[in-house]
């Protein structure tokens, strides 16, 4: 294995690492709750696009938070049906854990159900504001920066705009099919560092801000460097 | 009738600013106490016109790779045309607005026009009324106003060319221009109005031309109404650059304080609004007074419309009555062209309030959430979208909710300071005009797109 013997800073790069970025547009869909049973309804028939902008896309309109946010389902579980039990299990899944929109769908939808099954009072009583469902239209563009080494990437780390971290780093398992990102593939399959591609798989995205997960990659990526 | 005047682009990057949420009146002080208020010679005369910025000039707020990503986003528009077209040139928050988009726009090579339509007082009469009945008043559609209505359309429909690529007709004066939509261009409504409770004939009568159209802008998800057509959302944004909004020296700050006998050794509480009841001003004076027993503080008042406005005037007169002889509750009249006044009062308050009963998006509480300001609002309207609860400020829903959470930041400034620094973040990331940008370019590509299929 020549990663093993190959200083970093001397590696090249089977293929230049592109960094993209992506720009959304929020529809407004004809789906809409104001009980948590027609959110149930809704959630079962919904576009992909609209699970995808109130799990993945909430979390980065919300990337400065480092706490109490994690998807529009939970938050609306507890501020306009007051259900913290519920809340607190919507809030605990982690879009990282999927890798396709419709397995995403299911889990909550399951959870749901088991909560509703058991709380069937829940289940019809008014919500204080109504849940509107929207999408998320998306365009990809190139940010213009290229990564040919890895001071080069460590560069365009710092350069690019949050909204290219969230394309490559969270939205990228969509795209992927893989329990990983962007730049850990490119880090594993492209450069050979695999242990700095699974350390950035560990970073937490829930308890940090986009910035903060950033300045992390960086050092990560950094201490792969000396 | 006097046609009224065409902005170009020079005209846009000159035009006054017009604080969003105030009508034009003539300004005074409400003299509640005269010895402490002395008119400042800023209110006398509005300001000299400032020209508005280029995109660089956001750089140093949203940094440079924001900016880049607007001119890659661009890149792909680069040679398209664009006509937005709207009902006046000045005042109002679509103006406003508008005055700065298009020239980024164009600065981005995507040639954006601005048309602004022409028509008599009794067009405009017809369609103010229709603007309050779209908001839920009481309305009788007369066949004559529907008449007037459409002849103006068809007159701005023979006067103006629309061989833009993309046309984007802002609110419901020029809806029915959609009627001169010829070969491949794309036709976009952007209403800005809260349309969650419809005059159900007015509604009926302008419904057939907003489904002629490629799709519909909405300001908040709760305005969207059911239609055949791809209904997008579009949040009105601030201008991080405007008088309103720019960062002041404090010793600019402290003058406006001086200027008002505003105490800044003392906690201070804000609400900036016109004197409406939507506004509930009233409300806040019940809850500051509720808040005080237990915690010392100043409530501050500052709004406009109650001198042309003769409801403005009677709320303004409940508004003193209910404040009585408090030396602590401070109530200002302002002109509308007291942006630099209202911006210094914000950056002066401990934490600002926007407690209102109904509302369209609230850029008030988008103003003070950009200076910082921990913000207690109202669950209405557009403010759910700003305020997440507990996190970027806090929503009440009555005057004892408000009263509390007075206190309860007065007394948690650490929480309340928390609150600010996230709500200044959310409205860098989702409500700067810079974002504004972002969306319409967007928008703009993904009508073409529809136009290739």
């Amino acid at each position: 294995m020549t990663s093993a013997t190959v200083p970093t800073l001397q590696r090249t790069p089977a293929k230049p690492f592109y960094f993209n970025t992506s720009a959304h547009l929020l529809r407004i869909t004809r789906q809409r709750a104001n009980t948590l049973s027609e959110l149930l309804d809704a959630l079962r028939e919904c576009p992909d696009d609209s699970i995808f902008q109130h799990t993945f896309r909430t979390l980065q309109e919300h990337h400065f938070l480092r706490e109490g946010f994690s998807n529009d389902f939970a938050h609306w579980a507890l501020s306009a049906c007051n259900e913290p039990s519920l809340a607190e299990r919507l809030a605990s899944v982690d879009v990282r854990e999927f890798t396709s929109v419709p397995e995403l769908r299911d889990r909550f939808i399951q959870i749901l159900e088991k909560y509703l099954q058991r709380n069937l009072e829940a289940a019809r009583r008014r919500a204080d504001e109504t849940f509107y469902f929207c999408a998320s239209d998306t365009v990809v563009v190139p940010t213009g920066i290229v990564a040919h080494t890895m001071h080069e990437f460590a560069e365009g780390l710092r350069r690019v705009s949050v909204h290219s971290i969230h394309h490559h780093f969270i939205e990228a398992r969509l795209r992927l099919k893989l329990m990983s990102n962007d730049f850990s593939q490119w880090l594993h399959e492209d450069v050979g560092l695999t242990e700095t591609a699974r350390a950035l798989n560990r970073i937490d995205i829930y308890t940090a801000t986009l910035e903060d997960v950033r300045g992390q990659i960086v050092r990560v990526v950094e201490r792969a460097l000396t | 009738m006097e046609p009224m005047k065409q902005p170009t682009r020079d005209s846009n990057r000159g035009a006054p600013e017009i604080p969003s949420d105030q009508p034009e009146t003539s300004s005074r002080v409400v003299p509640l106490r005269p010895e402490r208020r002395k008119l400042p010679r800023s209110w006398e005369t509005p300001p000299a016109p400032v020209p508005p910025p280029h995109l660089d000039d956001y750089q140093a707020i949203v940094g440079a790779a924001e900016i880049e990503e607007l001119r890659f986003l661009a890149r792909e528009l680069q040679g398209k045309t664009v006509k937005m077209v709207s009902s006046t040139a000045v005042g109002g928050g679509v103006a406003e607005m508008l005055n700065r988009l298009v020239p980024l726009l164009s600065e981005l090579e995507v040639a954006t026009h601005w048309d602004v339509i022409t028509g008599g007082n009794d067009f405009f009469e017809v369609t103010k009324a229709f603007h309050n009945a779209l908001h839920g008043s009481d309305y009788e559609l007369t066949r004559q106003a529907q008449e007037i209505f459409l002849m103006y359309n068809e007159q701005n429909r023979q006067r103006m060319q629309f061989p833009e690529d993309v046309v984007v007709i802002h609110d419901p004066q020029p809806a029915a221009l959609i009627r001169a939509r010829q070969g491949k261009s794309r036709w976009a409504w952007r209403c800005h109005i809260d349309l969650s409770n419809p005059h159900p004939q007015v509604w009926g009568f302008l419904r057939p031309f907003i489904e002629q159209y490629d799709a519909a802008i909405f300001s908040s998800q709760s305005f969207a109404r059911q239609l055949p057509i791809p209904q997008y959302l579009v949040y009105p944004c601030i201008d991080p650059l405007s008088e309103k909004n720019r960062e002041l020296e404090d010793s600019a700050v402290q003058k406006v304080c001086d200027e008002f006998g505003i105490n800044r050794r003392r906690p201070i509480v804000t609400q900036v609004s016109r004197f409406d009841r939507l506004k509930d001003p009233v409300g806040v004076v019940q809850a500051f007074k509720l808040a005080r027993k237990y915690v010392d503080c100043q409530l501050v008042l500052a709004g406009g419309g109650a001198s042309d406005d003769p409801e403005g005037a009677t709320v303004l007169k409940e508004v003193q009555e209910a404040a009585g002889n408090d030396p602590d509750i401070i109530i200002l009249d302002l002109p509308p062209w007291c942006a630099l006044e209202i911006n210094a009062l914000q950056r002066a308050s401990t934490l600002v309030v926007q407690k209102s009963i109904k509302e369209g998006f609230g850029l008030t509480v988008t103003e003070a959430l950009w200076k910082g300001k921990p913000t207690i609002a109202g669950a209405v309207g557009g403010i759910p979208n700003q305020i997440v609860h507990k996190l970027t400020g806090v929503l009440v829903h009555s005057v004892e909710g408000c009263a509390y959470q007075v206190r309860y930041l007065l007394t948690h400034p650490e929480f309340a300071a928390q609150l600010g620094r996230n709500g200044h973040e959310h409205v860098k990331e989702n409500f700067l005009m810079t974002t504004n940008v972002r969306r319409w370019l967007l928008l703009i590509q993904i009508l073409l797109r529809g136009a290739q299929a």
